[in-house]
């Protein structure tokens, strides 16, 4: 008999990090209120905790405890990400009232995502970065 | 009540925060491209969790197989961080075997 738990472990794993590196990035772009968000991932993520200590089947007491971690990592994330955006590591969204702040208030804020291109094996000033991305 | 899940998830976030380690200092060493084989490793240890039959054994060996897999698709995001001088850049990187052929693969990202 083969045992699938890990199988489930480590799907559980790989999609709860895949919905959290995606998710993240985009509420924290479209979120005129980051506190909201933030506060929803935290709650799920205890939720799935809760479930994952009163479920006693196994593979689910597995499934929600793993993914209980990942969204509450989540929410520490969207702080995190924020961060990244006021230091030009993530791009701003001008349409989002929150990031029109940092645009006018942070110099390093950008609309450009520094990281949607291929490496070149060497490093580059920024000015020489921004010609590496195709006119858009 | 059952703490196997939660504990599970502990561990979880403890190998996940290894991973944010070892994808920076394996960039930074060894380069984007030994990623064909970090995620062959990856899929071992997952296959390898199918015949462990003690269910803590099972499980980690699934979840540190599912992170190596992840990891390989941050490597090149985490290139590129350090030619923009986010991350220390380093340039006498370990080339992997079969490099030549490996670059003309396209490296993961999700």
């Amino acid at each position: 008999m083969m045992n699938t738990l890990g199988l489930i472990a480590g799907l559980s794993t790989f999609l709860g990090i895949w919905l959290g590196h995606v998710g993240v990035r985009k509420i924290e772009h479209a979120a005129p209120k980051l506190w909201l968000p933030v506060l929803l991932a935290l709650l799920l993520g205890l939720i799935c905790e809760y479930l994952s200590l009163q479920i006693e089947t196994i593979w689910l007491s597995t499934v929600f405890g793993i993914l209980g971690v990942t969204l509450l990592w989540d929410g520490l994330e969207l702080m995190r990400q924020e961060m990244r955006v006021k230091k030009g590591h993530a791009p701003a969204n001008p349409s989002n009232p929150r990031h029109i702040n940092f645009i006018l208030e942070i110099p390093a804020a950008t609309v450009q995502d520094f990281l949607d291109r291929d490496p070149i094996g060497q490093p580059v000033s920024p000015d020489k970065a921004l010609q590496l991305f195709p006119e858009r | 009540m059952n703490t196997f899940g939660f504990l599970l998830g502990l561990a979880t976030l403890f190998i996940i925060g290894l991973g944010f380690i070892w994808v920076i200092r394996g960039e930074r060493y060894f380069g984007l491209l030994w990623w064909p084989y970090i995620l062959g490793l990856g899929f071992v240890l997952i296959v390898l969790s199918l015949f462990l039959h003690n269910d803590w054994g099972s499980a980690l060996s699934g979840i540190t197989g599912a992170s190596l897999v992840w990891g390989t698709t941050e490597f090149k995001e985490q290139a590129v961080r350090t030619e923009l001088g986010w991350y220390p850049f380093y340039a006498k990187k370990i080339q992997p075997p079969f490099a030549s052929i490996i670059k003309k693969w396209k490296a993961p990202h999700l």
